[in-house]
């Protein structure tokens, strides 16, 4: 249970965040129960925020329920969820204009990096960006035709913003050590170029769908120059791969894809070495490019396949200095979390009969830093906002007094269906990259269920606003049909 | 799930017969009763399946109305009775999900009687009349309460007799996570008067709304009912909905059916 206090001027300028929150961590600790209440959730709280001053309470509490661990975005969609009811429900009660408020009040472009009062540093974003981008291709400004349109056929219309950032790609290991973890959070990946040409790249991230296999294959064909199809992902395995830490906090690429960026490095620098020797030219003077390692300023040149069979068959070869074979590992521990950001709306109708909600239109524009495979990027946000639309509809967990969990199977625990959700509109085309990763890229796996719930909450708030039922100014999520029909009526 | 035996007779007499033995119990599309069973919240010793008696299934005009066979499936009745009932037909298609309406038996809802189960409203609203092995039984006096009908053990029911309305319509508001009706209502418009029958909301199972019957059989319109409100004493509150919540629904979704009866 969070309650947040804002303060501001008359104009909107934000002066203040206040947050007391109790997190009811269920009867034992698991892994990440006090962490997702406490530092994952307390170091967000100035959002994109310029915002001077920021309190955070929060007190963990054994109850008589389950224990409770991470869930997408873990703390995180908390923050956003909190400070993007709070900015909107302000707006309303001075009534001030959502998107200038939130314009006024983002860090700037030259602000960065940015520190801000609960510790983090935001390394790059441009959150003016991703707010004008969200505001055009949602045609706000064509939004009345649609208020009265939904009005035609006795629906009330609304719609919510919400401008979200989180930090992800966890993590710096000393950061968290200072937080209280006891892990590292590196992770690896070893490149193996067999004899046969072909690759195996053995990595610390699991993929259970996200893709790993297909982007990661991607990038190491991208940097060699060779096809996709010669390399194949291991993971899962313990006894294969490198130690990692995993697939969690939407760390995969940014962290295990940068692992293997570095592992690839040696490869290329490796490979330098025995295309200085077969060239006969100095080691500086060789340049690799698209598959190939050339003495630059000459046609003289060796193929990426011809360096590793001489790796392998090391008959011209340096042996004396350098040892036969084509593997290299990498650590890598990154120096920042990354921080993806984005401005989402949502549009809902709301039957003022039944109370029920549909969502009708939902868009995102996402700051991901540079992106490796579209296709992906967008299946991931799909899934996040289907999650998060979930989570502000539908999805409860609720106990009777005694502990006895009343939503204990899908019959009483409501999942969002197809029909629950829209088409959604996705842009990722703002794109500041990250500063401190080699490969530039933001997590976006979180990123979805972090941003959604509040922009979904906030346009049914609007709704019902507009509708006239003026006195209804929060409805606590799942925002279910009983609920919004109840706030209407009481 | 426990052991049991199956058998799966061709003939209603059949069917009575293995009835007869030891912890028997009759097997329909077996929508609860397996997954009761899965859970070993049931364990009947034989399941004598129900579906493999031609003279329970189809669909066909007849005396006193549209003749549908117990062992009949949701699908079937979506498809066949199209044409001769198309608000049934609609209710029918609107059970569950694909994989549900095919091996869901319309017998099987009504002898289970679920207080959110879609069938009853129909019979109840249509005035119609299970057939069992034994007797026929009037929609007025099968139902009695939740997951409770007049029945007598080993009794099987065979089909139901749906007299036609001049109108009718069928509408249903989903409890979020079960798809089930949360409240759902089916009005039938006869030369008799309109019947309003409602399930879902109550604690009673399925019920008639006597007064937006009366109001509704002098004036057909959804105007007819603004003044009237359920009572909320008799409904269930629950976490998907409060008593109120679902008094409303009656009155809302009653007023929805009207209007798309048309």
């Amino acid at each position: 249970m969070t309650k947040i206090e804002l303060a501001c001027d008359l104009e909107g300028n934000f002066i203040a965040f206040r947050t007391e929150t109790l997190a009811n961590v269920g009867a034992y600790l698991s892994n990440f129960s006090t962490v997702t209440p406490t530092f994952l959730h307390g170091t967000l709280m100035a959002g994109p925020y310029k915002v001077p001053n920021v309190y955070v309470n929060v007190k963990t509490v054994f109850t008589n329920t389950a224990p409770v661990d991470a869930y997408r975005g873990a703390g995180r969609p908390e923050a956003t969820y909190s400070l993007e009811r709070v900015v909107d429900k302000m707006c309303r009660e001075l009534g001030l204009d959502p998107f200038e408020v939130r314009r006024k009040n983002f860090v700037t472009t030259d602000m960065f990096p940015y520190t801000t009062p609960v510790a983090l540093a935001y390394d790059t974003g441009d959150y003016h960006a991703t707010l004008d981008k969200v505001m055009e291709m949602a045609d706000v400004a064509g939004f009345e035709k649609r208020r009265a349109a939904s009005a035609a056929k006795g629906k009330l219309r609304g719609m919510g913003l919400s401008t979200w950032i989180e930090a992800c790609g966890i993590a710096p290991s000393h950061l968290v050590g200072i937080l209280g973890a006891r892990v590292g959070l590196y992770d690896a990946a070893t490149v193996r170029v067999n004899a046969t040409g072909n690759l195996s790249v053995m990595v610390g991230a699991h993929s259970h769908g996200q893709g790993h296999e297909t982007v990661f294959a991607q990038i190491v064909a991208d940097k060699l120059g060779i096809p996709e199809s010669s390399v194949e992902i291991v993971h899962g395995d313990t006894a294969k791969i490198p130690f990692g830490m995993g697939s969690y906090g939407s760390r995969s690429l940014a962290v295990c894809g940068s692992a293997m960026s570095k592992a690839v490095d040696k490869i290329i620098a490796k490979g330098k070495k025995i295309a200085a020797h077969m060239l006969e030219a100095a080691e500086g003077d060789i340049t690799f490019e698209d598959g190939k390692f050339s003495v630059a300023g000459t046609d003289k040149a060796k193929t990426f396949g011809e360096i590793a069979f001489s790796a392998y068959v090391p008959h011209n070869y340096p042996l004396e200095t350098l040892e036969p074979g084509l593997e290299e590992t990498a650590f890598y521990d990154p120096a920042n979390f990354t921080y993806p950001a984005g401005a989402y709306l949502c549009e809902v109708e709301v039957d003022e009969g039944t109370g029920k909600v549909d969502v009708v239109a939902f868009h995102c524009a996402d700051d991901f830093g540079n992106i490796m495979n579209p296709m992906i990027v967008e299946g991931q946000v799909h899934g996040g906002v289907g999650q998060g639309i979930g989570q502000a509809l539908c999805e409860f967990t609720t106990y009777d007094e005694n502990g006895q969990l009343l939503t204990g199977s899908y019959m009483d625990y409501a999942m969002p269906r197809a029909e629950d959700v829209p088409f959604y509109n996705v842009d990722y085309s703002c794109q500041t990259p990250c500063t401190h990763n080699p490969l530039g890229v933001k997590g976006c796996g979180e990123a979805g269920a972090i941003g959604s719930p509040p922009a979904v909450v906030n346009a049914v708030i609007d709704a019902l606003q507009r509708g006239g039922h003026k006195h209804v100014t929060h409805i606590d999520m799942p925002v279910s049909p009983s609920r919004v029909w109840t706030a209407m009526n009481a | 799930m426990h052991n049991f035996d199956f058998v799966k007779p061709a003939t209603i007499a059949d069917a009575v017969k293995a009835l007869g033995a030891d912890g028997a119990q009759p097997l329909s599309g077996g929508q609860t009763l397996i997954p009761t069973m899965k859970q070993r919240l049931a364990a009947p010793t034989v399941l004598v399946s129900l579906t493999g008696i031609g003279e329970m299934k189809g669909v066909c005009m007849g005396d006193g109305g549209l003749h549908i066979g117990a062992a009949t499936s949701h699908a079937v009745v979506a498809q066949e009775a199209a044409s001769s009932y198309p608000a049934l037909a609609a209710l029918a298609g609107g059970i569950g999900d694909p994989a549900v309406r095919n091996k869901g038996t319309i017998g099987g809802s009504l002898a289970n009687n679920d207080p959110a189960a879609c069938y009853p409203s129909a019979v109840l609203a249509s005035g119609a009349t299970v057939v069992t092995n034994k007797r026929k039984i009037a929609a007025d006096d099968y139902f009695q309460g939740m997951f409770s009908t007049a029945l007598a053990e080993g009794e099987i029911i065979t089909s139901v007799i749906f007299p036609i309305p001049q109108k009718a319509a069928y509408v249903k508001f989903n409890q979020p996570a079960s798809r089930f009706a949360l409240t759902a209502v089916f009005v039938a418009k006869y030369a008799g008067g309109v019947r309003v029958a409602v399930t879902g909301a109550s604690a009673g199972g399925v019920f008639r709304w006597a007064e937006a019957e009366a109001a509704l059989s002098s004036n057909f319109s959804a105007s007819a009912i603004a003044g009237l409100s359920a009572d909320a004493s008799d409904m269930i509150g629950d976490l998907h909905g409060t008593q109120a919540y679902r008094a409303n629904l009656v009155k809302v979704l009653t007023g929805r059916a009207v209007t798309a009866a048309g």
